[in-house]
């Protein structure tokens, strides 16, 4: 081989390349004009940690000139093991307030946040009515309106000219809520189920149900003949005539489990997704109620 | 452009594109003697003990299971090169058990409980959340290998091409091997949280590969592999910065056009 010729090669090789990169680079950038922008307009700039923080502070921020968003959404189950994208990133280290449900539901940020010391957190949980261990507590109503109240002051302190604007936002919100509240109340309680998420604990809660066994089914986990024989065992022993279950990763369980027992199964959404509606989650709330209404009414 | 300066007023993307600039000549270093040495399989094993490392942190409540995972692998490295010398006819099998058995046990751990998702991230990595400190532990152990490489790359050397004849030279064989051995367990491990278990031997492999395919002496073959490696770990960092995907996948899909077209060239 020729060595002079090879080093031409290797130029042009490594050349085209980059010049393939800088075209995917130049394209993409094109297509993201808008986004960088922001963040530089000297407005406050508020992030979310998930879905349901997010129409929180949409709603409690109706009206004030701020800048809103949300991290990306893990396309999978839950976000205890979520990776942060380089979009998120990005956001975090532009943001002046991050609020986040807490109770170690964003583990996974700590080792972010603590690179940004200026960055101010909001942490929605505090003095919140929450189970140990569980921190999907915007599951219960009442659990989520504190977590409204929560960011509506913080964001209030560390906002204090739109502090009045925010409160009162949260309490227009927080009446739209409690008529959920009383929603609720329609529905039979009291009833014997078993759960297939950890999320729907506090929906037992707030419907006084006895929770007979607690599945945690998501995308990663492998269900094991043990548990399931255990499952349709509790049914029978405690005569269970209810499971609430996730559509995307307890429906397998579910069916087999049914074939056993003829158990009721409800599918309930965890609101951890959605369209990025003010009403999103008074909706989603309101069809849960309706399924389990609808579920317990024999009774 | 104005996008493309903005990418270095973020203090992760400089500490990424730092440990690139570490990691790159690092994996091409001893991916040429990995290469040389026909040691792929070996090193793809020793990152599926990561899983077995973590797993044994885990048990032992270590809150750091960098440290086990690195203890681990270094003794899993060290008690494969000594198993594989006894039986020198079947190597791969020898080696694919023991991956096998390492990723079994970490398996059974870690997902006890349902909670493997937790540890999902040793598959993919994620090298946007590297620290300070765990870039100076790179430049640790690329000064560690820059030392020995330049001591030992010819006894190396001597011993891929004829061991034999590389003991009658006084070459303290297993000695030498069994340092190499552990200095990539420990390159491996400390890469497997940003590169991830399932591309981390791609990238000690490729860049080391296509070097192999259009060079004629030691010296080609390792200045070819540190800007291959470079180019591939530079050139994948800022794609996926730009349009928004997992790094580690962007590199290796660069290195692996760059190992194609050098295997056309030399064909050709």
């Amino acid at each position: 081989m020729n060595k002079s010729k090879k080093l031409l090669f290797v130029i042009i090789m490594l050349l085209v390349l980059t010049v393939i990169g800088i075209a995917i680079i130049a394209v993409s950038i094109s297509m993201s004009k808008d986004e960088s922008a922001e963040g530089k307009d000297g407005k406050l700039t508020v992030v979310t940690s998930f879905y349901p923080m997010y129409i929180a502070a949409l709603n409690i921020t109706e009206g004030a000139d701020i800048n809103l968003n949300n991290l990306s959404e893990p396309q999978t189950g839950c976000l205890h093991d979520y990776q942060l994208t380089t979009e998120d990133v990005k956001l975090l280290s532009k943001a002046d307030v991050f609020i986040i449900n807490g109770g170690g539901m964003e583990e996974f940020l700590d080792d972010v946040v603590s690179n940004y010391p200026k960055l101010k957190v909001v942490d929605s949980s505090k003095g919140v009515d929450a189970l140990e261990d569980n921190a999907h507590m915007w599951m219960s109503v009442p659990c989520y309106i504190k977590q409204v109240e929560n960011i509506a002051t913080e964001l209030g302190k560390l906002d204090p000219a739109n502090a009045d604007k925010y409160n009162a936002n949260a309490q227009t919100y927080i009446s739209k809520l409690n008529e959920l509240k009383s929603m609720e109340n329609e529905v039979n309680k009291g009833s014997n189920v078993v759960l297939f998420s950890e999320a729907y604990e506090y929906v037992a809660k707030d419907y006084e149900m006895e929770v007979k066994s607690v599945l945690d089914l998501d995308e990663e986990k492998d269900i094991s003949a043990k548990e399931v024989a255990e499952t349709v065992d509790v049914i029978k022993k405690d005569n269970v005539p209810l499971i609430i279950a996730e559509k995307q990763y307890g429906e397998k369980m579910a069916d087999i489990v049914k074939g056993e027992t003829g158990v009721n199964v409800v599918y309930l959404d965890t609101i951890i997704r959605g369209d990025y509606n003010k009403d999103s989650y008074i909706n989603a709330m309101r069809s849960n109620i309706e399924l389990l209404k609808g579920a317990l009414s024999w009774k | 452009m104005n996008s493309f300066i903005s990418l270095f007023s973020y203090d992760f993307m400089i500490n990424a594109l730092i440990a690139v600039l570490i990691i790159g000549p690092l994996f091409a270093l001893l991916g040429t003697m990995i290469v040389m040495k026909k040691m792929a399989f070996f090193s793809d094993a020793l990152g599926h003990s990561a899983f077995t490392g973590v797993a044994v942190g885990v048990i032992l409540g270590i809150v750091n299971t960098e440290i086990s995972m690195i203890g681990f692998a270094v003794i899993f490295a060290i008690l494969l090169n000594h198993i594989k010398k006894r039986n020198m006819e079947n190597v791969d099998t020898i080696i694919s058990v023991f991956a096998s058995v390492a990723t079994a046990l970490g398996l059974c751990v870690l997902s006890f409980g349902g909670n493997f998702s937790e540890y999902s991230s040793l598959l993919v990595g994620d090298i946007l959340s590297i620290s300070k400190m765990e870039i100076l532990y790179l430049i640790i152990i690329f000064v560690v290998t820059i030392v020995f490489m330049c001591l030992a790359i010819n006894k190396l050397n001597a011993i891929s091409i004829n061991q034999t004849v590389a003991r009658s030279h006084r070459i303290k064989v297993q000695l030498i091997e069994d340092i190499f051995a552990v200095i990539i367990a420990i390159t491996v491990m400390l890469s497997i949280r940003w590169v991830g278990l399932l591309l981390v031997n791609a990238l000690l492999i490729l860049p080391a590969a296509s070097s192999r395919n259009i060079s004629e002496n030691m010296r080609e073959y390792v200045i070819y592999s540190v800007v291959f490696s470079l180019f591939s770990g530079l050139l994948g960092l800022f794609i996926s910065y730009f349009i928004n995907i997992a790094t580690g996948p962007v590199i290796v899909i660069v290195a692996a056009i760059i190992y194609f077209a050098t295997y056309l060239y030399s064909k050709g």
